[in-house]
């Protein structure tokens, strides 16, 4: 059977990759979409931590190396929705410094746009998805347009940690989270049981399986499942072009043209495939100055715990937590590390499975271990520290020699934290053991330094030699390939990425679809241009 | 291996069903507590692999025995690309895993022919077990530990003994 060539191949079904095949074919386009996982729908999300390891990377293994690897197992998804099928849901603006590190600091990178260029598209895609949440009380919000939906409700958990930071000074405000706190757009108000991690059936939750799939379903895309993506095909005759994609489906090596092909198979395939796809007398697409795979970044984060007297009932909320403070997210240099971090409060827990509560506590077994876990499912509290990576050239994706059965050869991620970070990540989690006891908590204690969140490898940028693409994910030296997802990122900034990647995949459909820009309204007197 | 039983019948019978196991030399759809307590026959772990899984599990996290600690983790590493074992993402890929619980369950059972399971544990916690040979022993450790939790709390049954709701959205057709 042929496959009739598209106008545009999109390798990957996760965020990025379904926002924009929902865009090119709602303005026209015939659009095919290879996925490297199984079909999903919301009938598969089913209500359990083991069970929602099926919605976890299973594709080929990653090699991970450096005293900081990024965990690409726990973070990575596969089949339809991809990454984003798992994902919390908190959905929070870079801030405007996140784009300017470089200049302002001296590390990392700069990007080559900046927050007001990004800002229409968060505000586009905030009314499109719908976000909860309380603008005035998120005072440390960059500008943009007010949230669309109340904030959800804060529960015991909440309450009791808010009077810690309270009373150490800080401030919270609700998370603002892409799930619904009231019906909206056809889709149902969250029900709050925390089961946010395997996949919300609901539709509640903005995974795209509820977002972006129905629009490209109704639009006309079409979608491989199974189907590897191997290598781009180059133009022989025209070295600024490619041809289309090779990939691996039902056990066959195939091929498939298109007018353009779009890279959004998340951080680590993304670069894995583009790095497969040089050949001996030209090196991969992006990587004519030794460019491509560098500056892999990932948060560096962690979990603080605490048993408290009174009723926390951790069972109740969301994933992805309550409240949020931002206090130490603006000034990245101040004293004792460096880097932006954030505090997700009160996120709702599990007695099993990696961020449950019963693995938080190796220490506890035997005869101990009942009577302490039915404690914590009562009165246990906890929140999740996020703080800036570095971007670094040495922390790099490269492949492997070993292959997996499709011949390809396997990624390798390497990727060292810088000392700045790890100070600071040490720095927070110390103050928030500090805010647990000053909320009253009996027993407090953290859980590891964790990798959360991948970015860069394809990261973009204005210098076509220190970078792999230009500001809209096009790769340097092509016209028509380009890459969408976090990999894009320059800096990591300090917030969850999805709602950034997919305001850029916003912005790249613009592009692609010769549009206009949207452009960010004249900044009012209240804006703070250094936020 | 022959079709399982649809949704409808599996809620229909209690949402207890987790695979196949097979026991008396017939392959039996069951709870892995069930299969434990019928004499399954493991596929991937050996008998005595299985005994040291059961041991340990046990002095871990009491009640992992009849939950059907080793049944669950033998269907799991049976099931091969498609294991939800917790390994999956924390460094062990599902190519290795069988090699990674046979190797540890090997070092356990050498183990505990000389001490008790408390004692392998403290032991094992410290990284300072004598002779043992596979992989780090407090890494082990942790993963068997997250495995006994799954079987025994990360059910409906399991939250029912923390006095906290279940509250599904779509009920698991395995017991968990």
């Amino acid at each position: 059977m042929t496959t009739p060539a598209p106008d545009t191949i999109i390798v990957g079904a996760g965020a990025a990759g379904l926002t924009l095949a929902a865009r090119l074919a709602e303005a026209g386009e015939q659009v095919l979409v290879l996925e490297v996982g199984p079909q999903r729908s919301v009938k598969d999300m089913i209500s359990s931590q083991i069970w929602a390891r099926q919605l976890k990377w299973s594709g080929p293994p990653v090699e991970e190396s450096g005293t900081h690897p990024v965990g690409h197992a726990f973070n990575a998804g596969a089949g339809t929705g991809g990454s984003a099928a798992h994902h919390y849901g908190v959905w929070l603006r870079l801030h405007p410094g996140d784009f300017s590190v470089a200049s302002d600091h001296g590390k990392s990178l700069d990007w080559p746009i900046s927050y007001r260029d990004v800002q229409p598209y968060y505000d586009r895609v905030q009314e499109q998805v719908g976000i909860s949440g309380d603008s005035e009380a998120e005072i440390w919000r960059p500008p943009g347009s007010p949230y669309p939906m109340p904030p959800l409700p804060v529960f015991s958990q909440a309450r009791v940690l808010a009077r810690g930071f309270a009373a150490t000074g800080r401030r919270t405000a609700p998370l603002p989270l892409a799930i619904n706190s009231v019906p909206r757009h056809g889709r149902a108000a969250c029900q709050y049981d925390g089961w946010c991690d395997a996949g919300c059936p609901i539709g509640a939750l903005a995974n795209p399986l509820v977002t972006s799939l129905p629009r490209a379903l109704a639009a006309g895309v079409t979608i491989m499942h199974e189907a590897q993506a191997l290598r781009i095909l180059r133009d022989p005759n025209k070295p600024n072009r490619v041809t289309g994609v090779e990939y691996h489906h039902q056990g066959v090596p195939r091929q498939l043209m298109a007018q353009r092909v779009i890279v959004a198979a998340f951080t680590v395939q993304s670069t894995r495939l583009l790095l497969n796809s040089a050949s001996e007398d030209r090196p991969a697409p992006g990587n004519q100055h030794d460019q491509l795979g560098r500056y892999l970044t990932t948060h560096p984060a962690g979990t603080v715990f605490g048993l408290f007297e009174q009723e926390t009932l951790p069972h109740q909320g969301v994933s992805g937590g309550q409240l949020l403070c931002h206090d130490d997210y603006k000034d990245k240099a101040s004293p004792g590390g460096f880097g932006s971090s954030q505090w997700m409060i009160a996120n709702a827990i599990k007695p099993n499975d990696l961020l449950g509560y019963g693995t938080s506590r190796a220490d506890i077994s035997g005869k101990q271990l009942r009577p302490w876990l039915m404690k914590a499912a009562r009165h246990l509290a906890n929140m999740t520290l996020v703080t800036e990576d570095l971007s670094l050239p040495d922390n790099r994706i490269t492949l492997s020699d070993s292959r997996d059965p499709a011949g390809m050869p396997l990624a390798h991620t390497h990727h060292d934290i810088a000392d700045v970070s790890a100070q600071r990540w040490q720095q927070r989690i110390d103050e928030g053991l500090d805010i647990f006891r000053a909320a009253g908590a009996t027993d407090v204690w953290h859980g590891p330094r964790v990798a959360m969140h991948i970015m860069g490898g394809t990261v973009m940028g204005r210098d076509d030699t220190l970078s792999v693409t230009d500001s809209f994910g096009r790769v340097h030296d092509t016209d028509n390939l380009y890459v969408s997802g976090p990999s894009l990122f320059p800096s990591s900034g300090a917030v969850n990425p999805t709602f950034t990647l997919t305001a850029l995949a916003e912005r790249q459909a613009d592009h692609m679809l010769g549009l206009a820009l949207a452009a960010a309204a004249t900044p009012s007197p209240g804006d703070d241009p250094t936020l | 291996m022959p079709a399982g039983p649809n949704r409808r019948e599996v809620l229909a019978a209690g949402g207890a069903a987790l695979g196949w196991f097979l026991i008396g030399g017939s392959r039996v759809w069951a709870t892995p507590a069930d299969a434990a307590s019928a004499g399954f026959s493991p596929q991937v772990l050996g008998k005595e692999q299985v005994q040291a899984l059961a041991s340990i599990g046990e002095a871990l996290v009491p009640g992992a025995t009849q939950a059907g600690l080793a049944a669950f983790v033998d269907n799991q590493l049976e099931a091969g690309s498609e294991s939800k074992l917790m390994a999956k993402y924390v460094g062990v890929p599902v190519e290795q895993q069988t090699d990674f619980y046979r190797l540890s369950l090997d070092a356990v059972g050498l183990a505990l022919q000389k001490n008790t399971a408390d004692e392998v544990l403290a032991a094992m916690a410290a990284d300072a077990v004598p002779g043992w040979n596979g992989p780090p022993a407090s890494y082990v450790m942790f993963l068997l530990r997250a495995d006994a939790l799954d079987v025994v709390y990360g059910t409906q049954a399991g939250f029912a003994q923390l006095g906290i709701p279940y509250s599904a959205h779509i009920l698991p057709e395995a017991n968990w």
